[in-house]
């Protein structure tokens, strides 16, 4: 039996220890959930030092002569982030981790913001405008679910003589029309993500019955 | 001074967010702006932030990784409850870092490489499973909606969640079923996809734009 073969009767009993949960919590679904947890922490270590970490230092703590004094202290600055992030567990120094997630939240945001309006608002809503064109009638009523949704999204609403906050009538009727897109479109994510993991689930039982009947 | 760490950390939230922002949106053909841009090579800087903020969060996984394998050393030292899986979950990450190391360094040799063996045969078994197994939790999930009373948000939710269903079915003759659900997947899901994207794409910018003008500044904490 090669290494390939074991493979794959690993996974055959892999599989069966997670299903086994199907009958409820069990000590053999723990076992396999601390492995999977395991073998996933030292994936991304492994990703996370070869694709990201060692191209970063071969491009410049480790060739001086490319970068000069500049690039190598460029290539320092991000690991005296990670340190000093490690000091936000310490009530004297934490206030310095804080410059790290200062730099982290400035950058993250920023691509956060342009990505949000250039990959969402822009495309979805020149989308939504063009569906009219394409097909006046489900067009327009693509449109009316857009508008209805964000609209069931905003909270503004008034303070009554009495004192009680109400949404304006047309502003609830629009609204709930939005709640009843929303609702359906969930429901059909839902139904969705049944069918996906009904695929995978059928997937496992033919790769157990191929394990079992040696297919 | 502890005021003075807060203006420097709220300073350097706007400088480094704009200045990203402008060297991420502005192009060639802004007039002024391109040419400020241009002048003080704002995309450059822009793209070393980036790399610089790429670098850190991969660093901060591996303090997060490093951390994960310290608490469950500290467990199996200690021989708390469930210290077993513990003991499990180090020698299965350490197991895939020393198979990697001997790989690279040529002691362990084979094709396909083990590491990949153990990806592939258990890595994505287990996860094919536990995803094979939320097939089970969505059933219940659905079937325990209706019980505890009926609305008509329950109500649309349970008919869209048929029809997908019921569509999906490899019926003879599907017809009228599986234009009902062609059309609810193109016209109102499309239109509540693209609504609550719209939605969380303007409350980003909002959230983006409250940060980099200074007004939330719940990273100081």
């Amino acid at each position: 039996m090669n290494a390939e073969q074991i493979g794959l009767w690993a996974g055959f009993v892999f599989t069966l220890m997670i299903f086994s949960y199907i009958l409820g919590d069990n000590i053999l679904y723990r076992l396999a959930v601390y492995v999977f947890a395991g073998l996933a922490a030292g994936y991304i270590t492994l990703v996370t030092v070869e694709g990201v970490l060692l191209p970063w230092l071969r491009g410049t703590l480790l060739s001086p002569g490319a970068v000069g004094v500049g690039g190598q202290i460029l290539g320092i600055v991000p690991f005296v982030l990670g340190l000093l992030l490690l000091l936000k567990g310490s009530p004297r120094l934490g206030p310095l981790g804080n410059l790290a997630i200062a730099f982290i939240v400035a950058v993250g945001t920023a691509v956060a913001l342009v990505g949000a309006i250039t990959g969402t608002l822009l495309p979805l809503a020149a989308a939504t405008g063009s569906s009219v064109r394409i097909d006046l009638v489900n067009g327009f009523l693509i449109f009316i679910g857009v508008s209805s949704t964000l609209v069931y999204f905003q909270y503004l609403a008034r303070r009554q003589p009495g004192g009680e906050i109400r949404r304006g009538l047309v502003v609830r009727a629009i609204g709930a029309l939005g709640q009843g897109v929303v609702v359906v479109t969930l429901g059909a994510i839902y139904a969705g993500a049944i069918l996906t993991s009904l695929t995978i689930f059928s997937e496992r039982i033919g790769f157990i019955l191929a394990r079992i009947t040696g297919g | 001074m502890r005021r003075l760490g807060a203006v420097i950390t709220s300073a350097l939230v706007i400088g480094i967010g704009l200045l990203t922002v402008a060297g991420l949106v502005v192009g060639g053909d802004l007039g002024w702006l391109s040419a400020i841009v241009e002048a003080f090579r704002i995309r450059d800087i822009s793209s070393i932030f980036l790399q610089l903020a790429t670098i850190t969060a991969a660093t901060t996984i591996l303090i997060g990784i490093l951390n994960l394998l310290v608490v469950h050393l500290r467990r199996v030292g200690r021989r708390e409850k469930g210290w077993g899986y513990s003991l499990l979950l180090v020698l299965s990450a350490l197991a895939v870092i020393v198979l990697a190391v001997l790989e690279r360094a040529g002691v362990l040799k084979g094709e396909p490489a083990l590491t990949t063996i153990l990806f592939e045969s258990v890595q994505v078994s287990i996860e094919s499973a536990l995803a094979g197994l939320v097939l089970f939790a969505l059933v219940f999930g659905a079937y325990r909606l209706m019980r505890r009373g009926v609305s008509w948000p329950k109500l649309l939710f349970v008919l869209a969640l048929l029809l997908v269903l019921l569509a999906a079915l490899p019926l003879s003759a599907p017809g009228l079923l599986t234009s009902a659900r062609d059309w609810l997947l193109a016209v109102p899901v499309s239109a509540g996809a693209r609504g609550i994207l719209l939605g969380i794409a303007l409350a980003t910018v909002v959230t983006g734009v409250r940060v980099l003008i200074g007004l939330d500044r719940s990273y100081r904490e």
